[in-house]
């Protein structure tokens, strides 16, 4: 270290003088990647150095590095504070060298600084000491790169006798004090040729015993009285007692016996997505948009299905295992699967609970609106709502922690990261080349690089090996997992590769290349320009052209709504694609649906013609309407059915007053009554042509069909009654709101304010501690003072300018005090400003100003 | 991408005949796709397990399926159904069964997982016997049928490698004099002799006699041949007699009256079965020689205690013979272990177009029950009111209307009750066949009848099955056996043997309007409706205004 020959002007003494040196890009990219920091907007640098270095902050910053800034930050932990970059580069290269990390190392060097984990010059690389705190080895935590406390933490309790024997035993000079013992102990074992000679005499079962320990844990167990390899290992301290029974093996020794490495495998370059088959972009885009009809058709087969008022909902929120399982038979799907079409009906404000005393699902009015807008558009509405949505069907069927099944609709499915996982995975399948589906494994490695699980650093395991393919329990893992196959069932994807609208859906206008992202100067300080991996989705303005973008290209893919259909002599309709919709309801009355797919087949029964005719319709209605909508000829059977069913159809009638049957044929009326099976309906003759009944109508209807009658219900006036169900709707309702992780991504502008106001602070506060060497020495404490035109002037100019000033002000109390703000409005002697000192927007009446100075003005 | 096929979410595959591409797409998706229904304009077809596996049987790999899903799809074919396909399919011929030379039949695996599973199978375990090797396990000789059938159960249908045994040898040969096999019967043949054991599929009077005949000269070999009935039997020798270099002396017959065991035996079902205190005493007839090729006639009627038998016949090689793999109590999947895979497969419509059976129109007659009746029809039991609606006197009027009308040609008026048959009979002056006509009468009768002696014969179910009347061109049912879709098929069938002059043939049902005969009626003709066979609806009243 040569800390003495550099200038000590330039080598800052603090995180906040580190922070103070960078421009204000660099603090920008700081706050955006730690926006935490920023709510509420630090008063000056020397507080937001306070804050970027509280636990909760640094974990969270930890926590979004990559595999690789993470291992470089293990890595300065072990190391001394501070280090220097060779020493830093020898830690993660080891002492043979590896050209990929020394590449690597400065980009991930300039990340950790951006974020502010580490300061200071190549020289003099620290890491901020929380992040130390909890990187750095301890019994309690092991570190991911298991290795052990330092010689000199390990000796720390140790009797200097014990000390000046072990370092004799190691064939060093003896020393007057424990200190320069333990150096002399520590220089030997980072010395290469003396530890090898040291070791060359060592007995092969003790190298056998630092062999296991080597990789960590490093710590072992002992009897009070110690086998002999072990014996030779604890006098020449290559193994320190730490407990009474547990010995370690100390840092230094573990370093040298990896070849200087701190991580068994160093891994500097993210894991390639592999593609694990490559389709022709055609075939993937008119799959996905293939799945992008299934999926609207879904989502509105499914809010058909729940059309008279959907399933209850349960008292703890959402929807029950039974409902979800009715569910999943109406829609022919599996259970996670029709758990997933609801979750993403409810996200995208489909869907909603009525709010009814007797709680039920129904849907929203907006699906109503949903349902009329064209098939691409309403895909769109669908995808962006999975996008955004924090709500992870996934996890239904689950467990919570406390042990509560997790229910479709229900609480607990919110996922922070869902959105930026889905956002990321999309990413990384937009930057295969176009047509080319990535085996699932290679995402997921590649995405536990971007974002190590957190059992990989903090937990248990004590040895430094990274998950390969992803853990299974890792949350994002697992999340990833099921974007890959939900992108697939909603369109995004097609036989697994991101389709053309899936692409645009996302924001990436083009196939990219894999990233060949710059390399950044780590030995230069603001490495703000690096072009981070898109970490947010986008703005709402710019969703909105991707949205559109998206509706563009998938328009032509999807299947034109068709307006004829087959009929054949079989009664069967043969729609061989989507129907218009008027089209496809009055059939789906009118016949029973009996398979789908691209294509629908409808089977016409008596008991659905029946059902049509029911529903107020004529057989001459019905029969115009098949001539209009078919083809071909309709077949003798088919309209022989309808006249057959029609000439039934009516032929009793049913009241409702006090239920009765009359019928112009006296014949049948005698027959119902001769009926053993009519004995239940309590039927009586009142006329010769009028049965009446006991039970409710309802009941009587169902009677006299059940044995073989069509009759039709029949109002007090006489009409037939039109049973026709109402459709069932909720009160307006908003979608979910996506719950994100933290608080958001502060945008620009307010980067800008923020940034100025947190300088403007610092002014505020370091100004005065060096009046000296100011020359304007007189305004240091005082109020600016200007005349009212200045004022005035200054004011409406930092209006237009946007900057921050500072004012001399006078409350109506008369206390003076200096306040920095960002002029908003000036108007009616008022003027209206973001007041950087008190955090608000602020009006002050401009006869109170005492004079303005400019914010900036001191910039030396 | 505007191809002739749909692919549906519940793996039916709809194809636009009239498409220009139909007739290719036709061609690649029999092999896995069983035809099930084939109306005018779009037919269906399905993919199932057994569909899938018979194509592996036949050499199909699921590539060759998914690429003809692919190509000839119009929509984009979800992408989990192919997955699902080709997974289906993956798992025919994991296990196989071979023959080992030192341990005799053996169950082999080249995925052992799989064999660990339906090795810990409770049904498995009773008919495997000593593991030799990792994948490899003893099967007892006797066990091969029923541990095909229990695999299929399982999911994990066996791949049968074990071959057959050659049987003992006779000659038999084709007399070719004057016919000859017609393209599609020698497709057949070949197809079932390419594939070892199997099922061949041909509408009724497209010669599956024929069919037999040639898998029989192939074979050269000893034949048992099982038949539903004796009229069937007789049909079956005076066929084999005309067709091949087989004589009289040579064929024997194994029924109720006879027993005769020859070189080619033919036994009837009924005989099989019979049971006397507690044992079949005919099994024997199995073993009374070596066989080379057992023939089932009808297949889908093969009695349950039949399967049985076949469980243990697997060493030599069969064919089944039907019209319909339908079978009322949904044993396809036995066929398919027991018997074997399907070889072969003609629709209807295709053989009528080729000109080899004769086009039908199909009418069914509404007649309504006076009111009387309909009071009658209301009260009576439940178990009695298709009995009483299906014997209502309206339709002997009909009936006769339709004999009257069609007057000089060869009628068969067929029905289920005896009392409603005689009756008729009387008033139609004809004679009539049932259970307790004697044989010789049966067939001094039907002999009469194709001569043109009598011109109108009345027949209950006993004439359903095998009996030969080339020149019935009407027929008139007036009731059956509830739905049965089957019997409705061979009811067809009887008219439809090609006509000497080519003229249509006329199928008539008569059926009681608002009953449940309509009800019973609209099942039975949904599989022939599904092979293309459009029935017209005519009212009663119409009818007999129209003489």
């Amino acid at each position: 270290m040569s800390t003495e020959e550099k200038p000590a002007a330039a080598a800052p003494r603090s995180l906040a003088e580190a922070l103070r040196e960078r421009d204000d890009a660099s603090l920008a990219a700081l706050l955006r990647g730690r926006p935490d920091l920023v709510t509420p907007v630090p008063t000056d640098l020397t507080q937001l150095a306070t804050r970027a270095g509280t636990r909760a902050s640094v974990v969270r910053a930890l926590e979004r590095l990559d595999r690789f800034a993470l291992q470089t930050a293990q890595a300065l932990a072990v190391a001394a504070d501070p280090a220097s970059y060779e020493e830093l580069l020898g830690l993660l290269a080891g002492d043979d060298g590896d050209p990929a990390v020394s590449a690597a190392l400065p980009h991930a060097l300039g990340a950790l600084r951006e974020q502010a984990l580490v300061w200071g010059g190549d020289d003099r690389l620290r890491l901020v000491r929380t992040a130390r705190e909890l990187l750095a080895p301890s019994p309690q935590h092991p570190s991911p790169t298991g290795l052990g406390p330092t010689v000199r933490e390990a000796t720390a309790g140790m009797s200097p006798g014990r000390i000046q024997e072990i370092v004799a035993t190691a064939g060093l000079p003896s020393t007057h004090d424990a200190v320069s013992a333990v150096a002399s102990l520590t220089a030997l074992f980072n010395d290469p040729e003396r530890m090898s000679a040291l070791l060359d005499e060592a007995p092969s079962e003790s190298v056998e015993v630092l062999e296991r320990l080597v990789w960590g844990p490093p710590y072992g167990q002992v009897t009070a009285d110690p086998a002999p390899r072990l014996r030779w290992l604890l006098d020449r301290g290559l193994l320190l007692p730490t407990a009474p029974g547990t010995v370690v093996l100390p840092r230094e020794v573990a370093l040298r016996l990896r070849a200087g490495r701190a991580h068994r495998r160093t891994e500097p370059l993210p894991p390639p997505v592999e593609a694990a088959a490559t389709h022709r972009p055609q075939v993937v885009d008119a799959t996905a948009a293939g799945q992008a009809y299934t999926a609207s058709a879904t989502v509105e087969e499914l809010l058909k299905d729940w059309h008279e008022g959907g399933p209850a909902v349960l008292r703890s929120g959402g929807l029950s295992v039974r409902d979800l399982k009715r569910t999943a038979v109406a829609l022919d799907v599996t259970e996670p699967v029709a758990a997933f079409w609801v979750e993403l009906a409810y996200a995208a404000g489909l869907l909603a609970s009525d709010g009814e005393a007797d709680e039920r699902y129904a849907a929203t009015p907006a699906y109503d609106e949903w349902r009329e807008q064209p098939a691409a558009d309403r895909w769109v509405r669908l995808a962006t709502a999975w996008l955004a949505a924090t709500r992870t069907a996934g996890l239904v069927g689950g467990r919570d922690a406390k042990d509560h099944t997790l229910s479709a609709l229900g609480p607990g499915l919110d996922r922070s990261a869902a959105p930026e996982v889905r956002h990321r995975v999309l990413s990384l399948l937009a930057a295969l080349p176009e047509g080319a589906a990535p085996s699932t494994g290679s995402v997921l490695a590649r995405l536990a690089w971007e974002r190590p699980p957190r059992g990989g650093r903090g937990g248990g395991r004590g040895a430094a090996e990274p998950a390969g393919g992803g853990d299974a329990d890792d949350p994002r893992a697992r999340l990833a997992g099921w974007v890959l196959s939900e992108a697939e069932m909603l369109g995004v994807t097609g036989r697994g590769a991101l389709s053309t609208h899936g692409r645009a859906l996302i924001g990436v206008p083009a196939p990219r290349r894999a990233e060949a992202e710059p390399e950044g100067p780590g030995d230069k300080l603001p490495v703000h320009h690096r072009s981070a991996p898109p970490p947010a989705p986008l703005s709402p303005a710019e969703q909105a052209t991707a949205a559109a973008a998206a509706a563009r290209l998938l328009a032509p893919l999807l299947p034109r709504p068709l307006d004829h259909v087959l009929l054949q002599a079989d009664l069967t309709a043969v729609a061989p694609g989507p129907l218009e919709r008027p089209l496809a309801e009055v059939l789906g009355v009118l016949a029973d649906v009996e398979s789908k797919g691209g294509a629908t087949v409808y089977r016409f029964t008596p008991g659905s013609v029946r059902r049509a005719l029911d529903a107020g319709r004529t057989a001459a209605d019905l029969h115009a309407f098949l001539a209009a909508h078919s083809r071909t000829p309709v077949p003798q059977p088919l309209a022989y059915l309808i006249d057959d069913v029609a000439r039934r159809h009516g032929h009793l009638r049913v009241g409702a007053a006090s239920a009765y049957v009359r019928c112009d044929d006296e014949a049948v009326l005698g027959e119902i009554l001769a009926d053993k099976r009519a004995a239940g309906l309590g039927l009586r003759l009142l006329a010769p042509t009028v049965l009446a009944a006991r039970v409710d109508p309802a009941g009587l209807l169902e009677g006299l069909r059940a044995m073989g009658f069509a009759p039709a219900a029949e109002s007090a006036e006489g009409d037939v009654l039109i049973s026709r169900a109402d459709a069932h709707r909720t009160p307006p309702r908003t979608p979910p709101e996506p719950v994100p992780d933290g608080p958001p991504v502060p945008d620009d502008t307010l980067l800008t304010a923020a940034i100025r106001a947190i300088r403007a602070g610092d002014l505020a506060s370091t100004a005065p501690r060096e009046p000296a060497a100011d020359e304007r020495a007189g305004r240091g404490g005082e109020l600016p003072r200007t005349t009212a035109a200045e004022t005035l002037a200054t004011l409406q100019a930092a209006v237009l300018t946007g900057e921050a000033l500072w004012i001399g002000y006078v409350n109506a109390e008369g206390a003076a005090s200096r306040r920095v703000i960002a002029p908003v409005r000036v108007e009616g002697g008022f003027v209206t400003a973001y007041d950087h000192t008190a955090d608000e927007v602020r009006s002050y009446p401009l006869h109170r100003i005492t004079g303005v100075a400019e914010a900036a003005d001191e910039d030396g | 991408m505007n191809g002739p096929l749909i692919v549906q979410s519940d793996k039916t595959l709809l194809l636009e005949v009239d498409h220009e591409q139909a007739d290719d797409c036709r061609r690649v998706i029999a092999p896995f796709a069983e035809l099930e229904r084939a109306p005018e304009h779009i037919h269906t077809y399905r993919v199932t397990p057994l569909g899938l596996w018979n194509a592996r049987a036949a050499g199909h790999d699921a590539e060759q399926v998914v690429d003809a899903l692919v190509q000839y799809s119009r929509y984009p074919v979800p992408h989990a159904l192919l997955v699902d396909i080709a997974d289906t399919m993956d798992r025919y011929g994991r296990l196989s069964l071979v023959k080992h030379p030192a341990h005799g039949l053996v169950l082999t695996s080249t995925d052992r997982p799989v064999l660990e599973e339906v090795l810990r199978s409770k049904r498995i375990a009773p008919l495997v016997g000593a593991r030799i090797d990792p994948d490899t396990v003893v099967v007892h000789p006797s066990e091969r049928g029923q541990i095909k059938q229990t695999l299929l159960k399982l999911g994990w249908p066996a791949e049968d490698l074990a071959g057959y045994v050659d049987g003992e040898a006779h000659p038999v040969e084709l007399v070719e004099d004057g016919w000859a096999l017609r393209p599609y019967q020698k497709q057949a043949v070949e197809n079932f002799w390419h594939g070892g054991s199997g099922v061949v599929v041909l509408p009724c009077g497209a010669g599956k006699t024929l069919v037999g005949a040639g898998a029989m000269a192939q074979a050269k070999s000893t034949t048992l041949i099982l038949v539903t009935n004796t009229v069937s039997a007789r049909q079956w020798k005076h066929e084999l007699v005309r067709r091949t270099s087989l004589t009289e002396d040579e064929i024997g017959e194994y029924s109720g009256t006879r027993k005769e065991i020859r070189p080619v035996t033919i036994a009837t079902y009924q005989v099989l079965t019979t049971k006397r205190k507690g044992v079949y005493p005919h099994l024997e007839l199995f073993d009374s020689r070596d066989w080379g090729l057992i023939l089932y006639d009808e297949v889908h009627l093969l009695p349950a205690p039949v399967f049985k038998f076949t469980a243990d016949l697997q060493a030599r090689r069969r064919l089944g013979l039907t019209a319909t793999l339908v079978r009322e109590d949904g044993r396809e999947s036995d066929v398919f272990s027991l018997i074997g895979p399907k070889r072969f497969d003609a629709p209807w419509k295709e053989i009528e177009a080729q000109g080899y059976i004769a086009p039908a129109d199909c009418v069914e007659v509404r007649v309504s029950l006076t009111d009387a009746e309909r009071l009658a029809y209301a009260t009576a039991e439940q178990d009695e009111k298709y009995r009483f609606c299906s014997t209502t006197a309206t339709k002997q009027k009909v009936t006769e209307a339709i004999v009257r009308r069609f007057a000089g040609q060869q009628i068969l008026v067929i029905g289920q009750y005896i009392d409603q048959l005689d009756e008729l009979g009387e008033h139609l002056d004809a004679p009539v066949i049932k259970g307790e006509t004697s044989n010789a009468q049966r067939e001094k009768l039907f002999d009469a009848f194709r001569q043109g002696e009598i011109s109108v014969l009345v027949v209950s179910k006993v004439a359903n099955f095998s009996i030969d009347l080339p020149e019935a061109t009407v027929a008139v049912q007036v009731s059956g056996t509830f739905g049965s879709r089957q019997e409705e098929a061979q009811r067809l069938g009887r008219v439809l043997r090609p006509k000497a002059d080519g003229h249509q043939a006329h199928f008539y049902s008569v059926v009681a309007r608002d009953t449940i005969d309509q009800d019973f009626a609209a099942h039975r003709q949904r599989f022939l409706a599904e092979q293309g066979y459009a029935y017209r609806i005519m009212d009663a009243d119409e009818l007999l205004a129209e003489n």
